[in-house]
C-alpha cells in the first residue's frame, strides 16, 4: 500500500507540470476568446451574433468528454490531426471560452445603465466609455464567476487523460493500471485535485478581498 | 435677452402612448424651473429627452440657438441615482471627462475637480471611492462632476428621491446654492416646499401636457388650476402629519 501511493506520488509530480500548463493555457485562451466572444455577442447586431451563439450553445449543451473524442478522434476525418496534448489544450479552451464568453456577456449587461448615460452627458466616447467604465466596472462583477469557472476548468483536465494527455489523471491511473491498487491512486488523485482546487481559490479570495479594500478606500 | 433654452412642441411617443405632448418651455439664463407633477405625468421624461437620452417623436431643443446632444457640453444632468462609476474615487469621477473629453492636462482637471468638489462641500473627501461616501455625499460629488463641465444647463431629475431627509438637506442646500449663484437649471422633485422656494418659474405637468406654469407664490399660493391644487391638497394631507391629542 505504501509502495503505491509512493509511486503514485512520483506520477503525480510527473503528470503534475502537464496538468497546470494545459489548465493555465486553457483558462489563459479561453478568458481571451470568452471576452471576444462575449464582447461582439453583446454589442454586434443580433444577425451578426447568432453564429457564436450557435458554437456557443453547442459547446455548453454537450459533455466535455464527447467533445474531445470529437475533436481528437472525429478531426482527422475533416483533416484536423492534432496531437494529444494540442487536441487537449484546444478542446480546453474551446470549452472554457463558450462559459466564459457568458460570464462576460453577462458582466456587460451587469453594468448599470445610469453609469453609461452618466457618461455619454458628459460627452464620453463610445470607445472610452468601454475602457474607462464598463470594462472596470464589469471586471469587479465578473471576478468570482471567473474564478469559479477556473477552478471547475482544473477537474476537466482531468477528462484529457481519456485521449492519452500524459497530464496527472493519466499518470497517477497508469501506476493503478499496472499494480490494481486503485483505491491508493484514487485518493491520491482527489488529494492533489483538492489541494489544487483549494490554493486557487483561496489566491482568489484574496485578490476578491484586496479589490473589495480598494473599492471601499 | 434670449433664452438660454427653447423647447418647442416637443413630443415623445412609445408605441400609441403619447408621453409629452407639444410642450413647449422658453428659460432665460439664471432661471430655476421647478418641475412638478404626479408621478407617470412626464417630469423625467421632458428631461430625458430635453437632454438628447430619450428620443424625441417631433419638435426641438435648442441650446443658445443650436440643437444639443448628448455630450455637447451644453446640457448637464444630475441623476436620481448618483450614477458614479465606483471603481474610481470622488476626484477621479469629476476629473476623468475633463482628462479624456476636454483633452486637459491632468494635473489641471485633477484641481479643477478639487474646486468643484469644495463648491459643494466636499473637498476633503477627494480621495474616497463612491462606497465610502453616504448617499448625500455621492449626490453632491455626482453635481460637482457635472458642475466641472460648466454646462449651459443643468437638469437635475429627482436628485433627493433615494435619501433620507437628513442627506435629502445637504443635496437641496448645495442645489439652492448653485440656483442663487445664477446656475440655470430645471429641477424635478416632489419636494414641494424646497421647488416652491427655489423656482423662480414652477411647471406642473400632468399627463404629457403643461398644466400651469407660473411663478411658484401663484402656483402654490392657492392660484393654480384644479388639477393642481388637487394635487397640492393630496401632497399637504400626507406631509402635514399631527399627533393625535
Amino acid at each position: 500500500m505504501i509502495q503505491a501511493l509512493n509511486d503514485s506520488l512520483i506520477a503525480a509530480a510527473q503528470g503534475l507540470p502537464m496538468t497546470l500548463a494545459l489548465w493555465l493555457g486553457g483558462v489563459a485562451i479561453g478568458i481571451v476568446a470568452g471576452f471576444l466572444i462575449g464582447a461582439v455577442r453583446f454589442f454586434a447586431p443580433l444577425a451578426l451574433t447568432w453564429p457564436l451563439a450557435a458554437l456557443v450553445e453547442a459547446v455548453r449543451g454537450t459533455p466535455f468528454l464527447v467533445q474531445c473524442f470529437l475533436l481528437y478522434f472525429g478531426g482527422p476525418f475533416i483533416g484536423i490531426d492534432l496531437s494529444p496534448v494540442v487536441a487537449g489544450l484546444v478542446a480546453l479552451s474551446a470549452y472554457g471560452a463558450a462559459y466564459f464568453s457568458e460570464v462576460f456577456r453577462a458582466g456587460f449587461m451587469a453594468v448599470p445603465k445610469g453609469q453609461l448615460e452618466a457618461a455619454r452627458m458628459l460627452g464620453l466616447s463610445r470607445p472610452q466609455t468601454v475602457l474607462r467604465i464598463m470594462l472596470p466596472v464589469m471586471a469587479l462583477a465578473v471576478l468570482p464567476s471567473l474564478v469559479n469557472l477556473a477552478v471547475i476548468l482544473i477537474k476537466e483536465t482531468a477528462v484529457l487523460s481519456i485521449i492519452t494527455v500524459p497530464e496527472l489523471t493519466f499518470r497517477v491511473q497508469g501506476v493503478g493500471s499496472a499494480t490494481f491498487a486503485f483505491a491508493e491512486t484514487t485518493l491520491v488523485l482527489a488529494l492533489v485535485y483538492w489541494a489544487l482546487t483549494e490554493a486557487t481559490s483561496w489566491a482568489a479570495r484574496g485578490l476578491e478581498r484586496r479589490i473589495e479594500r480598494r473599492m471601499a478606500a | 435677452m434670449n433664452p438660454v433654452l427653447q423647447v418647442r412642441a416637443l413630443e415623445r411617443r412609445v408605441g400609441d402612448v403619447e408621453i409629452l405632448r407639444r410642450i413647449s418651455l422658453d428659460v432665460m439664463p439664471g432661471e430655476a424651473i421647478g418641475v412638478i407633477g404626479p408621478s407617470g405625468s412626464g417630469k423625467s421624461s421632458l428631461l430625458r429627452c430635453i437632454a438628447g437620452l430619450d428620443p424625441i417623436s417631433g419638435g426641438d431643443v435648442l441650446v443658445e440657438g443650436r440643437t444639443a446632444k448628448p455630450g455637447d457640453g451644453a446640457i448637464g444632468m444630475v441623476f436620481q441615482q448618483f450614477n458614479l462609476w465606483p471603481h474610481l474615487t470622488a476626484r477621479d469621477n469629476v476629473a476623468l471627462a475633463l482628462k479624456v473629453v476636454r483633452g486637459m492636462p491632468a494635473k489641471d482637471a485633477d484641481a479643477k475637480a478639487e474646486a468643484a468638489l469644495t463648491k459643494v462641500g466636499l473637498g476633503a473627501l477627494g480621495a474616497r471611492k463612491p462606497a465610502a461616501l453616504s448617499g448625500g455625499q455621492q449626490q453632491r460629488v455626482a453635481i460637482a462632476r457635472t458642475l466641472a463641465m460648466e454646462p449651459r444647463v443643468l437638469l437635475f431629475d429627482e436628485p433627493t428621491a433615494a435619501l433620507d431627509p437628513e442627506l435629502t438637506t445637504e443635496v437641496l442646500d448645495v442645489i439652492r446654492t448653485l440656483a442663487a449663484s445664477g446656475v440655470t437649471m430645471l429641477v424635478v422633485s416632489h419636494e414641494m416646499g424646497f421647488v416652491a422656494s427655489l423656482s423662480t418659474r414652477v411647471v406642473f405637468l400632468d399627463h404629457g401636457v403643461v398644466v400651469q406654469a407660473a411663478p411658484p407664490g401663484e402656483v402654490f399660493g392657492g392660484g393654480g388650476e384644479p388639477r393642481v391644487k388637487t394635487f397640492l391638497k393630496t401632497y399637504l394631507e400626507r406631509v402635514a402629519w399631527t399627533k393625535d391629542a
